[in-house]
């Protein structure tokens, strides 16, 4: 598997990059409101569709990578935060899409969600649980 | 005399018939196995191994998960290899490089291809010679092959010790180190190899083909199909193509008889049935079905991952905890003991339904059968890991351990349990229909034949009963096959058709006598090939030419009514939107139709795949094998299970509204999670590996060389999508049927339809 080291990670990245600007750009749509055209796009079952598309091939992406750098979470702590932090992301993301009940709820909830996302990508790039924070 | 009447007499002399045959087949492959040698020695006189060490070495092999962990004679597991072909390849290459070495100086390696061309026209009739002495009981061998053992033992006696020379092909083959901790053990492990490995290079006396129809291709000894492979092949085609004409001939005179409409029911007539306390018992079937289900899930993932990490998931040394020949046992194991909960709770759940009778103790029968269902998996399971860890020994392992033989893994012992489990489990679905058995009425024949049906699934099971712990592994096979394919393939193929069709007769939306006749008419066609079918799993089990031909012909009539399975999907599409409160029924129905999907693409495309002799001579435990099972036994029968539960789910909650989008996404999930399954990782692993058999020999497409390419470990990796997208479906299963006992919502009626309605509905019953 190593052969195609660099082919699994730009899958990853790339797919980090796609998921990140559907949801930012998904929460943005619903901020104009659920029955506005945007809001109805945003909810509508093609994109939903694609979104899960992509979060399948990145999750596989990463599942690969890890088995081919031998790292894992639990063990190498930098994993450890990503996988925790995807939880906490994915909650705050349902939370933000499903359950607000206030557009400023929601607007906090998918602006907490951006924020934890963002950290994620930091604790990748420093392989560091730090992230950005890491000196 | 009557349609009905007709159909039964036919359908009987068919079962006598086909049975008798079946049974004669049974005599033949008995006569014909290939001979358990008393004494192996070499020229000089030498014993190499004697009977008692084969027999223990076979022991063995079944106590570390036998079939589980590898392949013999093709039937297995697809991670390591088939040791049969294996040891067959070595053994040649041995002989091969010794004479290289002594005669030119070299490994065979590096000789040219034309004294590499001589060397093997020198080894094919040392090795295809036979040498068995019948009176004595003795297999001679020449010098250079003893020496050729020697040393593939010492190689095999390594590999299933924790040797650290072989601890790289462990890891990708999926072995724990230590696998066999004994080194006698090992060493009788590696006569038990060596003795199938025999059978398949060997010539049958005055024959020119060996024990097993030359399976494996093997170059190297010129093993290449046999003349009758080709024979039955073509036969067994045009066979399929008349069956499909005439069957296709009887729609045509029969589809557009006009049959009496039924008027159709105003209300669910089920919806008003009180569930008695035996009924309602049975809700625990199906809690512990579904978790039996995610369970299976679960060891079928670890066993897909120990693919690609030998020995770690995830970096995690699970294998010695678990190891892959435990996880798949399980895996397999429980995929037919989850669906068989399905059949059994819906029998429970249907037969006091039925007869509105609610016998005294049902409730404590289905509560303590549950019960002994629990202990059975709890039992059998922690038996064979205690067996595959290798601390039960081995004079425990038949009855209470690991069996080692693929779907009929359990120890004796729990198999016996198992039967008289079933056994109780028919007293109880009998007991609860005897009124409507006993009386006269239009439902009678349908329901006899709904009995039927579950007394053969009781009294088949004891097929697993029918071998000893030393009986010859050809006869083993033959009564695993009545097991796997007949009381697994058949008779829960009959129940199926049964079942459904009688659901559809209590709705009021078929007449009885018209059902009747439809499912004796398709029971009579799916037995014709079935029964006989059974053989097609043993074209290479040390089985003779005559089997061969009656399994490959009458297999191929099994993919006959899977042609036309398209109008039975249709049907039941017409039947779920028949009337308005028959979208109350919409996911069982949904889960019918998948049914009848993948009873098409995974039974009958994927299986006639590989059904020929001669692609199966090819095929033979590679990924196409996995690409059939795993459509095939999920998408036919695990639907079907599903669409059981949810039916009677409705009943026993009649009055609950369904959170349908639950359903809906499970449904979705669990069946592009399986197309995903196939398409992106079975289907192109298997054609690379026949291309690579085709080529280069059967050994070589199981080989660690093969399977570790880049190339296949990536297209491992591609299960994960689908097997993601599965589970999410299964856990939606999951989340749905907690729902109805946790957050129960209440509906309303689904009031009267118009006239008109009513009138177009009326149609639906044709």
């Amino acid at each position: 598997m190593i052969e195609f080291y660099a082919e699994i990670r730009l899958v990853h990245i790339w797919s980090v990059i796609l998921s990140g600007s559907l949801f930012f750009l998904r929460g943005a749509a619903l901020l104009a409101g659920e029955r506005a055209m945007p809001g109805r796009i945003a909810l509508s079952m093609p994109v939903k569709l694609a979104s899960y598309t992509i979060d399948t091939v990145l999750l596989t992406a990463a599942l690969m990578l890890m088995t081919v750098v031998q790292q894992y979470p639990f063990i190498d702590h930098w994993l450890t935060v990503k996988v925790v932090l995807l939880f906490v992301y994915v909650g705050l993301g349902i939370a933000a899409f499903r359950f607000a009940r206030t557009r400023a709820e929601r607007a906090g909830l998918w602006a907490a969600a951006l924020l934890i996302f963002l950290y994620i990508v930091s604790v990748a790039r420093a392989h560091d649980p730090a992230g950005i924070f890491a000196g | 005399m009557s349609d009905t009447r007709k159909l039964w007499t036919l359908l009987g002399v068919l079962l006598v018939v086909s049975f008798s045959v079946l049974l004669w087949s049974g005599t033949r492959i008995y006569e014909a196995a290939p001979p358990m040698p008393e004494r192996v020695v070499a020229a000089d006189g030498t014993e190499i191994y004697s009977r008692a060490e084969i027999e223990k070495g076979r022991q063995v092999w079944q106590s570390m998960g036998g079939m589980q962990l590898g392949s013999i004679w093709g039937h297995g597991g697809y991670v390591a290899p088939d040791w049969s072909a294996d040891w067959l390849h070595r053994e040649a290459l041995a002989v091969l490089d010794g004479w290289a070495r002594a005669e030119d100086g070299v490994p065979y390696t590096e000789l040219g291809a034309e004294r590499q061309a001589a060397l093997q026209g020198r080894l094919r009739p040392l090795m295809r010679t036979n040498t068995y002495d019948a009176e004595t009981g003795t297999i001679t061998l020449a010098s250079e092959r003893a020496q050729a053992i020697r040393e593939v033992s010492a190689h095999y006696e390594s590999l299933f010790g924790d040797d650290p020379a072989t601890a790289e092909l462990r890891e990708n083959y999926a072995m724990k180190n230590g696998t066999v901790p004994d080194a006698e053990n090992r060493r009788v492990l590696s006569a038990f190899f060596w003795w199938t490995a025999w059978a398949a290079g060997t010539e049958r006396p005055n024959d020119t083909i060996t024990y097993t129809n030359n399976w494996p291709h093997e170059p190297l000894i010129g093993n290449k199909p046999p003349a009758s492979t080709f024979l039955w092949s073509a036969f067994s085609v045009t066979f399929l193509l008349a069956g499909i004409g005439l069957l296709g001939w009887h729609y045509a005179v029969t589809h557009d008889r006009e049959e009496a409409r039924v008027p159709l029911p105003e209300f669910d007539p089920m919806r008003h049935v009180k569930a008695t306390p035996s009924m309602l018992a049975t809700a625990k079937y199906f809690w512990v079905l579904l978790a039996l289900f995610l369970v299976q899930i679960l060891f079928g993932a670890m066993t897909a991952h120990y693919q690609v990490e030998g020995q770690l998931v995830y970096g995690y040394e699970m294998a010695e905890i678990l190891p892959y020949s435990i996880t798949r046992t399980w895996h397999t194991q429980l995929a037919v003991l989850w669906i068989a909960v399905a059949w059994l709770g819906t029998g429970l759940y249907i037969g006091p339904a039925v007869s509105g009778h609610e016998p005294r103790f049902q409730r404590l029968g289905v509560n303590f059968l549950w019960v002994c269902l629990l202990v059975i998996v709890v039992g059998s399971f922690a038996g064979q890991w205690f067996a595959v860890m290798q601390t039960l020994g081995l004079e425990n392992n038949f009855w209470f351990g690991h069996q080692g033989w693929e779907y009929a893994d359990m120890g004796r012992f729990w198999q016996w349990f198992l039967f008289i489990g079933l056994m109780l489990w028919l007293v109880l679905v009998g007991r609860a229909l005897w009124p409507t058995l006993t009386q006269k009425s239009e439902m009678r024949s349908i329901i006899g034949l709904l009995f039927l049906s579950t007394v053969a699934i009781g009294l088949f099971f004891a097929a697993a009963l029918m071998w000893g712990e030393h009986t010859h592994i050809s006869m083993v096979e033959y009564w695993r096959w009545w097991l796997v394919h007949l009381w697994v393939e058949g008779f829960f193929e009959v129940f199926a058709t049964a079942v459904i069709a009688f659901l559809f007769t209590r709705l009021g939306l078929l007449q009885a006598k018209t059902a009747t006749v439809a499912v004796l008419f398709a029971t009579i066609i799916f037995m014709a090939g079935g029964v006989l079918g059974t053989l097609h799993h043993l074209y290479f089990a040390g089985s003779p030419t005559p089997v061969l031909a009656l399994g490959a012909s009458f297999s191929a009539l099994e993919v006959v009514p899977l042609a036309y399975i398209g109008f039975e999907a249709y049907h039941t599409y017409r039947l779920g939107g028949a009337t308005p409160w028959m979208r109350r029924y919409r996911w069982p129905v949904m889960f019918f139709i998948a049914v009848a999907f993948w009873n098409l693409v995974g039974a009958g495309l994927f299986g006639f795949l590989i059904n020929p002799p001669l692609s199966l001579y090819y095929m033979q435990g590679l990924n196409l094998t996995p690409l059939h099972g795993h459509t095939a036994l999920f998408g036919v029968y695990g639907m079907l299970g599903i669409g059981l539960v949810l039916f009677c789910l409705r009943g026993m909650k009649p009055e609950l509204s369904w959170h349908e989008g639950i359903l809906k996404t499970s449904f979705w999930c669990l069946n592009i999670g399986l197309a995903l399954m196939a398409l992106l990782t079975l289907l192109p692993l298997g054609t690379m590996q026949l291309f690579a058999s085709l080529e280069h020999g059967y050994a070589y497409a199981r080989s660690a060389e093969f399977m570790q390419q880049p190339f296949v470990d990536l297209l491992v990796w591609m299960r994960v999508p689908g097997d993601t997208i599965f589970s999410i479906g299964a856990l939606a299963l999951v989340v749905f049927v907690a729902g109805l006992w946790l957050f129960p919502k209440r509906e309303d009626e689904v009031p009267v339809r118009s006239e008109k309605e009513s009138r177009l509905g009326a149609r639906a019953g044709e």
